[in-house]
């Protein structure tokens, strides 16, 4: 097992920059994921880290020892492939010791390793069969067997779950978890899906167009985003952004002011943008919860009923806003709703920057 | 209908000439198994028929092999492999009569041929060549297999480009060689170029005759028989001397060469591909 260290790390292809200055330290045991819209660089930050691509610049560090010269083989990483990479005319139990026979082990210890892996994701009935013969959940255990036999001291997962159906996606996710609490060994998760980032995270590297944009837990990029970017991608529904004006200690939105001392006396222009999150909007009696200040009336305009919940469409001042509502009970198109925004919940970004100002 | 017409119609007149005797305008006369009986008889039958597995037993290994070489490194050339590629397939353009006379001109003896001029040049003596009866069958082969290497190429290339890149990579990830990796990846499931080429060039070798008859003196297969496959020899009997049974008795006996030989290759690769590795 080992940390992770990217320094100063950049990566071009030809004239294109996909990897403009990462760096980051990642602890021994940690479950870290790179998350980002396609074409953000995650995958290829994590082949950078395999191997199977040579940095343009800076530094890659696995367990204290830089490896950027290092062949794949010898940086003592496994690597689970969005397609799985299983052979198709060897059997599971030879796919999964491959790398064991490249290491020359003796086949009774590889046959050993093989068994306990396959014991553990439950494939042992499964050894003698082909990969063609499985279904894609299965080939994703095995993909994971190959991986788990040879003892890495850091996994790393490219898109593993996005061949698999929803139902399949969400079952697979608790057992990748479920495995990394039992082997706690590093691993870095590659996905452009911010609800698997957000359930397997110990911390979530969120990356846009090859800069790190936001590091930290689930819960930090959800509470604090520091960008309008982050605060967009992370959560889903997505957060509301209705533009709005800083006027001294209040925000100004089109029928409303909202009290923020916090932001007084800021300089600029006062062009902002309030971010507020669908459930952070309350509705009915809930809203009489919040300030005169904070509450506000709107039209329900498509109605999403999900049973437990439902998703209304209003609009504030012209901009759609989304609102959730918690309870089977929910309002018909047309119905003018009371709702009111939690003050603990409003976020304020930079009108150009949309760098976070709270 | 077309199909019986064109093409079971003809091999089926072959065997019934197979055992008739027909200068091709006379009447046909029926004679039983006589041309066979001549045909075990006959020394330059035997020899001809030695000479065909020579080219098979021989062409088919270094061809594939080399061709297989070939496409393993072109495909990792990054620039000017289309180029490359094209300058490998060229030889498959061309005619066999104009490539054989082309080669035939490289075997002269000196100060004419190519390749005495380089032996020449190097310090060795001259060496015979076509004009050798054990030299002969070999530079003859030399020339099919350049002649073949081409289309060989090309569909090992496409088998290689099939493979998905990520194989070799998570290979690499796992610390395989390269004798692991050519044997336990590559090699399995490049079987299906394998098994087509296997059969294609054993067929093209067998029927090997174009290149024979125009490499060497007279298109007789010479010297003394020696590079004569079986096919000159049933085109010698059936237009040189006119006798179709003795012709088509040979062409039955190539005939069931080639169904035996194309049964036993798809049942030895089917056999693997089901059981065999795992």
């Amino acid at each position: 097992m080992a940390s992770v260290a990217l320094r100063g790390v950049r990566k071009d292809f030809g004239r294109t920059q996909v990897i403009k200055g990462v760096d980051l330290e990642i602890a021994d045991r940690e479950f870290v994921v790179f998350v980002g819209p396609s074409g953000c660089g995650k995958s290829t930050l994590l082949r950078l880290i395999a191997g199977l691509e040579d940095a343009s610049a800076g530094e890659i560090e696995i367990g204290g020892r830089v490896v950027n010269t290092m062949a794949p083989k010898d940086r003592n990483i496994a690597m689970v492939f969005q397609n799985y990479a299983l052979y198709p005319h060897m059997t599971v139990a030879r796919n999964m010791g491959f790398g064991l026979r490249a290491a020359r082990l003796p086949a009774a210890e590889i046959e050993r390793r093989v068994r306990a892996a396959a014991d553990m994701l439950g494939l042992a009935d499964l050894l003698d069969r082909r990969p063609g013969a499985l279904s894609g959940g299965q080939r994703q255990r095995v993909a994971m067997g190959r991986a788990i036999v040879r003892d890495p001291q850091v996994f790393l997962f490219d898109e593993p779950l996005s061949n698999l159906d929803a139902q399949l996606r969400t079952q697979v996710r608790t057992e990748i978890k479920k495995l990394h609490q039992q082997v706690r060994t590093t691993a870095i998760y590659v996905t452009h899906d911010q609800v698997e980032a957000m359930t397997l995270a110990d911390r979530i590297v969120l990356l846009r167009d090859g800069r790190v944009e936001q590091v930290g837990t689930p819960t930090a990029l959800f509470e604090r985003p520091v960008n309008r970017f982050v605060a967009g991608f992370i959560g889903s529904p997505a957060m509301n952004f209705i533009p709005a004006r800083l006027e001294g200690a209040e925000i100004v939105l089109p029928g409303m002011r909202l009290p923020c001392p916090a932001l007084a006396h800021r300089g600029g222009d006062g062009a902002v943008t309030l971010g507020i999150r669908p459930e952070d909007i309350w509705a009915g009696e809930d809203s009489l919860r919040a300030p005169v200040a904070c509450r506000f009336e709107a039209v329900a305009g498509v109605v999403e009923p999900m049973g437990s919940e439902a998703l209304v469409m209003t609009q504030v001042g012209g901009v759609d806003v989304q609102v959730r509502l918690i309870g089977r009970a929910h309002p018909r198109a047309g119905e003018r709703l009371r709702l009111a925004m939690d003050p603990a919940q409003i976020h304020v970004f930079d009108g150009a920057s949309g760098v976070s100002l709270r | 209908m077309f199909f019986a017409v064109v093409r079971f119609w003809p091999a089926v007149d072959a065997m019934m000439l197979s055992v008739s005797r027909w200068n091709l305008v006379g009447p046909r006369q029926f004679v039983g198994l006589a041309n066979y009986e001549r045909m075990a008889g006959d020394p330059v039958f035997w020899q001809v028929l030695g000479n065909t597995f020579e080219y098979l037993l021989l062409g088919l290994p270094v061809s594939l092999v080399l061709a297989f070489v070939i496409a393993f490194y072109l495909d990792r050339v990054e620039y000017g492999q289309g180029l490359l590629r094209a300058l490998y397939f060229l030889p498959h353009l061309t005619t066999a009569t104009a490539m054989a006379w082309v080669w035939r001109w490289f075997y002269q003896p000196p100060p004419v041929g190519l390749f005495n001029a380089w032996l020449g040049a190097l310090g060795f003596g001259a060496q015979p060549f076509l004009r050798s009866t054990t030299q002969a069958l070999p530079a003859v082969l030399v020339a099919a297999i350049w002649a073949a290497l081409g289309f060989q190429v090309v569909i090992f290339m496409a088998g290689l480009k099939a493979i998905p890149r990520s194989y070799y990579e998570a290979a690499a990830i796992d610390g395989a060689g390269f004798w692991q990796i050519l044997r336990e990846i590559t090699l399995p499931l490049l079987a299906p170029s394998v098994v087509f080429l296997l059969i294609t060039t054993s067929i093209g070798l067998l029927r090997i005759f174009d290149l024979v008859y125009n490499i060497t003196a007279g298109g007789e297969g010479g010297p003394l028989n020696a590079t004569k496959p079986l096919v000159l020899s049933i085109y010698q009997s059936a237009f040189a001397r006119m006798d179709m049974g003795y012709a088509s008795a040979q062409t039955v006996v190539l005939f069931v060469i080639l169904l035996a030989l194309s049964l036993l290759q798809m049942r030895l690769l089917r056999g693997r591909d089901e059981g065999g590795r795992g």
